[in-house]
């Protein structure tokens, strides 16, 4: 009889046991901010055009890629237009351009900019200041918070199998949010942003002005998701 | 009689088991109450919102992805109209307003266009694209005007070594909390709601 219940016991926990595993993690604790009014927002480290063509490693660049892929003659006149088309793009991302030129679409500078104009359209702060780097001396002491933004990766991605398999245009993005003097960390978040739209590889290849334009809108719609976060963060824990 | 109770316990057992863990066959995809905070949309004054109707206009209505190894649907555990209907009222509630069913002072109605769930098999490696597109219909509920058509989307993207419902769910659950983020931090839909008749204020 004991064995039975035993046997029984033993059943039944192992069969929740199974389902249980499934249980989501707990969240953790939001610190809110909003108290923060005055924001600086600088644009930090290095931005790769990257095809994740999600056959090998991710995170390689056009010319890693195109050495291995079998896509290669089909990504090769796709890599020259990118070049082409999107160079300037590249050289002109650094970190003395992104804050200097508002017009621009360096990535880096595309995100911060969509960023900024979208935290201002929210109006939940009262001052939004884009900087080529950390501020300093006056510059800083004005600020309530600086964020760091960084786009490590952009380019085009497989999104769907099929005949053709269709990309789309992504941008991974990471912000973070410390409050000045103190350093504490109040806020930071990784965004993994791809564009609604999906399409064969040849749209992209034939035609280098839509494919920058696909390009520009991934970013412009990152640094927005980006701002909508930072703001739907702000009063987290209240 | 003891002895012939023992397979049918057994069974029973066996039976419980099979049947706790049939749930993970769809995916119970949600948008939990503590992921959701008070945003933008808590600046107005409390509303009594009624969800009048969330429709499902997607093209493939049978399920929300196949899975690459074997073409099996992937399917939700509940209905996708479910799904958002149920992450409205997290919203809606957790932003202030009174979800209420009848006479509210916002009417929203909601149109499922795109749940889907892509999965894309690579050497070792399988990403995770979940979309949600939903649109959605702000209505005076007292003069019957229409305030505003909004539309929110929410893309999740995720690389795993391993295939697992799991993940799929979480992606699926990622995009749906983005599109809601979305949602509570429009300006356009706050303005929709902080122009819609109140039931204090003069017709």
């Amino acid at each position: 009889m004991r064995l039975m219940r035993m046997t029984l016991l033993v059943l039944l926990v192992g069969s929740l046991w199974g389902c249980a595993s499934s249980a989501p993690p707990p969240q953790p604790a939001a610190r809110p901010f909003d108290n923060v009014r005055r924001l600086a927002v600088v644009v930090t480290g290095d931005s790769r055009l990257t095809v994740l063509e999600h056959s090998a490693e991710p995170g390689r660049t056009f010319d890693e890629v195109l050495s291995w892929t079998p896509y290669k003659s089909l990504l090769q006149p796709l890599a020259v237009l990118l070049h082409k088309g999107i160079n300037w793009l590249l050289e002109s991302d650094s970190t003395e351009a992104a804050g200097r030129d508002l017009a621009g679409i360096a990535p880096k500078a595309a995100v911060s900019i969509a960023f900024a104009q979208a935290l201002a359209a929210s109006e939940q702060f009262q001052e939004i200041r884009m900087l080529e780097r950390e501020p300093v001396g006056e510059d800083r002491r004005r600020v309530d918070a600086i964020v760091r933004l960084s786009v490590p990766a952009w380019g085009i991605v497989r999104v769907r199998e099929g005949d053709p398999d269709l990309l789309s245009g992504f941008a991974d993005v990471r912000a973070e949010m410390v409050i000045r003097g103190t350093g504490v960390l109040v806020w930071e978040k990784a965004e993994d942003v791809t564009d609604p739209e999906r399409l064969p590889l040849e749209s992209f290849r034939k035609d280098s002005e839509f494919t920058r334009h696909h390009l520009l809108d991934v970013l412009t719609r990152a640094g927005e998701r980006l701002a909508n976060e930072l703001v739907y963060a702000r009063s987290a824990g209240r | 009689m003891r002895a012939a109770a023992l397979p049918a316990l057994l069974s029973l057992a066996t039976l419980l088991g099979v049947v706790g863990c049939a749930r993970t066959v769809g995916l119970d995809v949600r948008y939990p109450e503590a992921a959701a905070n008070r945003a933008m949309l808590a600046s107005v004054g409390s509303r009594r919102v009624e969800i009048r109707s969330v429709t499902d206009r997607r093209i493939d209505t049978a399920r929300i992805g196949s899975k690459p190894d074997n073409g099996k649907n992937v399917v939700t555990s509940r209905p996708v109209t479910d799904v958002v209907r149920e992450a409205l009222l997290v919203e809606i509630g957790k932003n202030g307003h009174a979800v209420v069913i009848e006479r509210g002072d916002v009417v929203l109605a909601a149109d499922v266009e795109e749940f889907w769930l892509d999965t894309v098999t690579g050497y070792g490696t399988t990403q995770y694209v979940g979309k949600v597109v939903f649109a959605l219909t702000v209505i005076d509920g007292r003069s019957g005007d229409s305030l505003a058509t909004r539309r929110y989307i929410g893309i999740k993207r995720r690389q795993v070594d391993k295939p697992a419902d799991d993940v799929a769910r979480e992606v699926m659950d990622a995009a749906l909390a983005r599109s809601m983020r979305d949602l509570a931090t429009d300006r356009a839909l706050v303005a929709a709601f902080a122009r819609a008749t109140t039931a204090a204020a003069p017709r």
